[in-house]
């Protein structure tokens, strides 16, 4: 069974009387451990498609399956609770909280879901990101691709099936940024996760074990690399 | 101008509109703080203004009052007559009646009615009329019509009048107006007048009648310019309105930290707007002017719903002070209120300024953002974290200065320097907040989250982060909180000084009192029903005490006298440490001594052995004071002789109350009884010693209501603040709240996120509150409160009032969390994270 299954998805938005549909009939699937890239055009519904992935928001019609179950119908408390099981995101402005030090970043979404050894977690973690000095430091004290890092860290650490990345390179360099993403696939292969990457640059799509190139909210083909 | 005109529109104006909740809670919070002042302002005004009654005017506006202590003899108004001046002297009495059957109290007013014009042309009495001794005229309150009949009691008698008219221009006072020698038979004070009034031509001024009348005067009597007793009075009120006045300024410092959180707050965030519209070249006092308009906008809209809001509020207002007045000073009814220019002026002013002056600041530092400037607000609470230290500093020279202000004495009676004090301390712990929070959030930092969990450490570093703005919500909070503890302190040692002291104070079994007439009414008790009463069997002992209204030193005072005799057999009179309560009793009756309260020894700066000045018997006499007692129960302060003493200045029986102690076998409700039954032909009333006490402290509840009132408004003012400032919070945050939920934070982590954020600011406002509110009471109890009443307040924690009000503070300020969460609970995630 595919880790996630998009079903005849479509997505309208409403926004004062006009109507937007960002997705129409979109059907996907990605198994566990495949590592899959989301490219298209500014506003071809990459970063909806990955909300709708991560139970951030419902389908208009379709159906979202995350380890087959469907987001449809399901209430705000049982949404969180399979974001916290399965679910991990990642941002193309990395969206640490200034306040936290990087480990109390990293420890983030296990505090919020109530669970014990957070902190052993999050410096594993961190090791596995090769950031464990960095982990007494402030946010504001890093570079960007340190930050992402951090980001990836935090997103890995209650070991979701899923993760879910827009754009994590979109800030970073060139360089940088095939590190950030031979991490992504590092996680795809060795912790078995179901990697979807919403990305403009084709290098770093080139990457990826397949290509889902949208237009207008349509799948326009699925590339297997 | 017209460049200034549209960046205050596209700085300011867009700002206020798009959030219309938030800038309505700024302006509702200047609008409570300015109705507050502008309340207690005219409510002030009306009761203290109420003093000249239309009844004191009732016999047209005279120019000169001739007094006495204890009257003036009447044959006085002969040698006044004879005198060779165009002077026109007109004899007064005034006394309190009981209508019957009702038992309603009147002021029965005696005038010459056959010189004097009180009634009017148009009802001018006919001569046969006014030779009737049963005919009275009546004000408007009172029953029956024109031609029935009234019934009056006074004491044991009883009076039949016929109602010949009614009263012009005292509509709203019970009063009966007769004949000057009808009230004297009533009263039974054959020979005797109140005061009598005199007017003179315009021709000299003044005080050259007045020294030819005094002349005239055998000493002893005394001539002032009327209206000098509505004065005295007024002066004697100004400190308790002073208070209340200065009480009410509070809401406006609260306002202040509020205006200059909303400033900041619009600062702070619309730094890169700044810097592109300095960039398109707008100077530094574009800038400037720019938030000082918002501020002036806040100030002034809220001046204006604050000028209709204190207009309502002066109507509660005004009922409690009046009774105040009424309980503690004269007898007065409250004028109405009215809506001065001078009132307007004083609303708007004081709404603009206020605002004007906490956003000087904030603005300031506007006009200080450079072109093309975006500055992240890292590093600008890094700068606000630097200050802190020397804020600590500037604080704690504050609250050195705010020591030595309070050692200061007073300014013509009014405790200045005790204002100053308070609002130097209030200053100093503003300046300490910064590290106060920064201590605390360090402290907290730890182990918060394993206490309280993730949501409450988020909340602590949320607000630790925004030193700047945590700090000043803390302190405007802290300021409430601090006013209500101190306040709540000083009324409640107040009231436990009161308590001990009516404990040694009432000894007697019962207390008998004129039935009619309030305070500053001179009604006495028949002299025969004291007589009878001692006689009774299972009575121990009656105490004369009597007491007259007299002016001392340009104030009102209290001369009394009590059988000395008796006090130092059953009462407990303390004096002022380090005078020997025997010796001073010992010596009290035995010549020209007198004991003074505390209250007019520190009004009068008299100490034991001073001379005290009286005019007695037609004669000025020196009494000295052998010692001051404790005394609460009246401001104005008595003056107190041995009753043998004052009898031979003043030969008057008739008591003002008498106490009645029983034998120590005896039944007391047989004895009650007995009292009871003796005492039913007089007009009394009895109460037993609970009763007083409990009357007692009902008055002094009542008394200190208003500063209840005040204090619930400046904390409503400050969590409303909490409120505005918490929805400026989520909105600032918002992005930070998007993405807990994307890192899996249920809604219900979120509320509880905003909640602990409420729950920590009210923590810490609470703690700095309390510290700076006992601080702050003792400022209240012993240099303010000394220094405007003169009285000696033992210190007293009153845990129980303190705690329930801290609660009721910490659970409004979560209340006032409960709809910026509501706002945090519906933030669309997505769009928030989307957000640059
Ligand atoms: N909340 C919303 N309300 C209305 N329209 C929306 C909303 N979110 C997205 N859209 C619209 O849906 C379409 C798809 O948006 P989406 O953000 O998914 O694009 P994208 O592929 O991620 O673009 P980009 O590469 O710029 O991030 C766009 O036309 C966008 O304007
Ligand atoms: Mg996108």
């Amino acid at each position: 069974m595919p880790l996630l299954t998009l079903d005849h998805v479509s997505k309208t938005y409403r926004t004062n009387g006009a109507a937007v549909t960002a997705l129409r009939d979109v059907s996907l699937a990605v198994e566990a451990g495949r590592f899959v890239a989301l490219a298209g055009r500014s506003g071809c519904g990459k970063t909806t498609l990955l909300n709708l992935a991560g139970a951030m928001d419902f389908p208009s019609s379709g159906e979202v399956l995350i380890d087959g179950v469907t987001t449809t119908g399901l209430g705000d408390a049982a949404l969180t609770r399979l974001r916290r099981a399965h679910v991990g995101f990642i941002f193309q402005l990395f969206h640490l909280l200034p306040t936290l030090s990087v480990v109390e970043n990293v420890e983030l979404p296990l505090l919020l879901a109530g669970r014990s050894g957070a902190r052993g977690a999050a410096l594993e973690s961190l090791r596995w990101v090769e950031l464990e000095d960095l982990a007494g430091r402030m946010p504001h004290q890093l570079s960007g691709g340190q930050m992402q890092r951090v980001a990836i860290a935090r997103a890995l650490v209650h070991s979701p099936k899923l993760l879910l990345a827009d754009e994590p390179i979109g800030n970073l360099d060139t360089a940088t940024g095939s590190t950030v993403v031979a991490l992504l696939r590092r996680i795809a292969r060795e912790r078995g996760a179901a990697v979807l990457m919403a990305t403009h640059s084709m290098e770093s799509a080139a990457a990826c074990d397949a290509i889902v190139r949208l237009r207008d909210g349509r799948i326009e083909e699925i590339e297997p690399r | 101008m017209k460049a200034r005109l549209r960046i205050f529109h596209r700085l300011i104006l867009r700002a206020l509109f798009r959030e219309p909740l938030r800038t309505a809670l700024t302006v509702f919070a200047v609008a409570l703080g300015v109705a507050v002042v502008l309340a207690i302002e005219l409510a002030g005004v009306a009761a203290a203004g109420s003093f000249r009654s239309s009844l004191e005017t009732l016999a047209g506006d005279a120019d000169l009052e001739i007094t006495a202590i204890g009257g003036v003899p009447e044959e006085l108004l002969g040698t006044l007559a004879r005198l060779p001046y165009p002077l026109e002297f007109s004899p007064r009495l005034e006394g309190v009646a009981r209508v019957e059957p009702e038992g309603a109290s009147v002021t029965a007013v005696g005038l010459d009615l056959i010189a004097q014009r009180a009634l009017g042309d148009a009802q001018h009495p006919s001569p046969e009329e006014i030779a009737d001794s049963r005919a009275v005229w009546i004000g408007a309150d009172i029953e029956p019509r024109k031609g029935g009949v009234l019934s009056l009691s006074v004491n044991d008698r009883r009076f039949e009048f016929i109602v010949r008219g009614s009263l012009p221009g005292a509509a709203r006072e019970r009063v009966v107006v007769m004949d000057i020698a009808s009230a004297q038979d009533a009263f039974a004070r054959a020979g005797r007048l109140d005061r009598i009034e005199a007017r003179h031509p315009p021709s000299r001024p003044l005080e050259h009648w007045r020294q030819l009348i005094l002349d005239a005067l055998p000493p002893g009597v005394a001539v002032e310019p009327a209206g000098a007793r509505t004065d005295e009075n007024r002066k004697m009120l100004a400190a308790f309105r002073w208070n209340l006045r200065v009480l009410s300024y509070i809401s406006l410092i609260v306002c202040g930290f509020l205006i200059y959180n909303t400033i900041s707050v619009s600062v702070v965030r619309r730094r890169p707007e700044i810097g592109i519209a300095r960039a398109l070249g707008a100077t530094r006092w574009d800038i400037l002017a720019a938030f000082l308009a918002e501020a002036a906008c806040f100030g002034a809209a809220g001046g204006l719903a604050g000028l209709a809001l204190g207009r309502l509020l002066a109507e509660g207002a005004v009922g409690m002070q009046a009774a105040t007045v009424d309980s503690l000073y004269v007898s007065s009814a409250p004028a109405a209120i009215e809506l001065s220019a001078g009132a307007v002026a004083l609303a708007l002013l004081t709404g603009v300024a206020v605002s004007l002056l906490s956003a000087l600041a904030p603005a300031f530092e506007a006009s200080r953002v450079a072109p093309v400037e975006a500055l992240t607000s890292g590093q600008r609470e890094f700068q606000a974290r630097v200050r802190v230290r020397r804020d600590l500093l500037a604080g704690l020279l504050l609250a050195v200065l705010a020591a030595a202000a309070s050692q200061a004495p007073p300014i013509g009676r009014k405790p200045v320097f005790g204002y100053v004090a308070a609002l130097l301390l209030i200053a100093a712990s503003a300046m300490a907040t910064p590290a106060v929070v920064t201590v605390l959030s360090r402290a907290w930092r730890k182990g918060i989250r394993l206490i309280l969990g993730v949501e409450a450490m988020l909340a602590a570093r949320g607000l630790a982060a925004s030193l700047r703005r945590t700090s000043v919500l803390v302190g405007a909070l802290s300021t409430a909180v601090a006013m209500m503890v101190a306040v709540g302190i000083m009324v409640g040692s107040f009231r436990q000084t009161v308590v001990l002291w009516l404990d040694q104070q009432l000894r007697a079994d019962l207390y008998l009192r004129p039935a009619a007439g309030g305070a500053g009414r001179q009604a006495v008790i028949h002299p025969g029903l004291a007589d009878a009463l001692e006689a009774l069997p299972g009575v121990a002992a009656v105490e004369r005490f009597r007491s007259y209204d007299i002016s001392y030193g340009g104030l009102p005072a209290l001369l009394a006298s009590g059988p000395t005799e008796i006090v130092r057999r059953f009462g407990k009179t303390r004096f002022l440490p380090g005078q020997d309560r025997h010796a001073i009793l010992d010596q009290l009756p035995l010549g020209d001594y007198v004991i003074v309260s505390e209250p007019f020894a520190n009004k009068h700066r008299v100490r034991p052995d001073d001379m005290i000045a009286l005019p007695l018997d037609g004669e000025p006499r020196e009494f000295k004071a052998l010692g001051v007692y404790y005394d609460y129960s009246n401001e104005r302060g008595y003056i107190v002789m041995d009753r043998g003493v004052m009898l031979k200045y003043l030969p008057d029986a008739a008591a003002t109350s008498l106490s009645v102690y029983f034998d120590s076998g005896a039944d007391p409700a047989v004895v009650r009884r007995a009292v009871e039954r003796t005492s039913a032909d007089y007009a009394v009333s009895i109460q037993s010693n609970r009763a007083l006490r409990a009357e007692a402290m009902r008055i002094f509840d009542r008394t200190f209501a208003i500063t209840y009132a005040l204090e619930a408004v400046a904390v409503f003012v400050a969590v409303m603040g909490i409120a505005g400032a918490l929805l400026a919070l989520i909105i600032d945050r918002r992005q930070e709240m998007g993405v807990l939920r994307f890192l899996g934070a249920a809604t219900g982590q979120i509320r509880r996120l905003v909640l602990f954020e409420a729950a920590l600011l009210g923590l810490a406002a609470n703690l700095i509150g309390l510290a700076q509110g006992a601080l702050l009471s003792l400022i209240l109890i012993f240099v303010i409160n000394k220094q405007s009443f003169g009285w000696t307040i033992q210190f007293h924690w009153p845990v129980a009032l303190l705690a329930g009000g801290l609660s009721l503070i910490y659970a409004a300020t979560l209340a006032a969390a409960l709809y910026p969460a509501r706002v945090a609970v519906r933030l669309n995630p997505i769009e928030a994270v989307r957000e640059q």
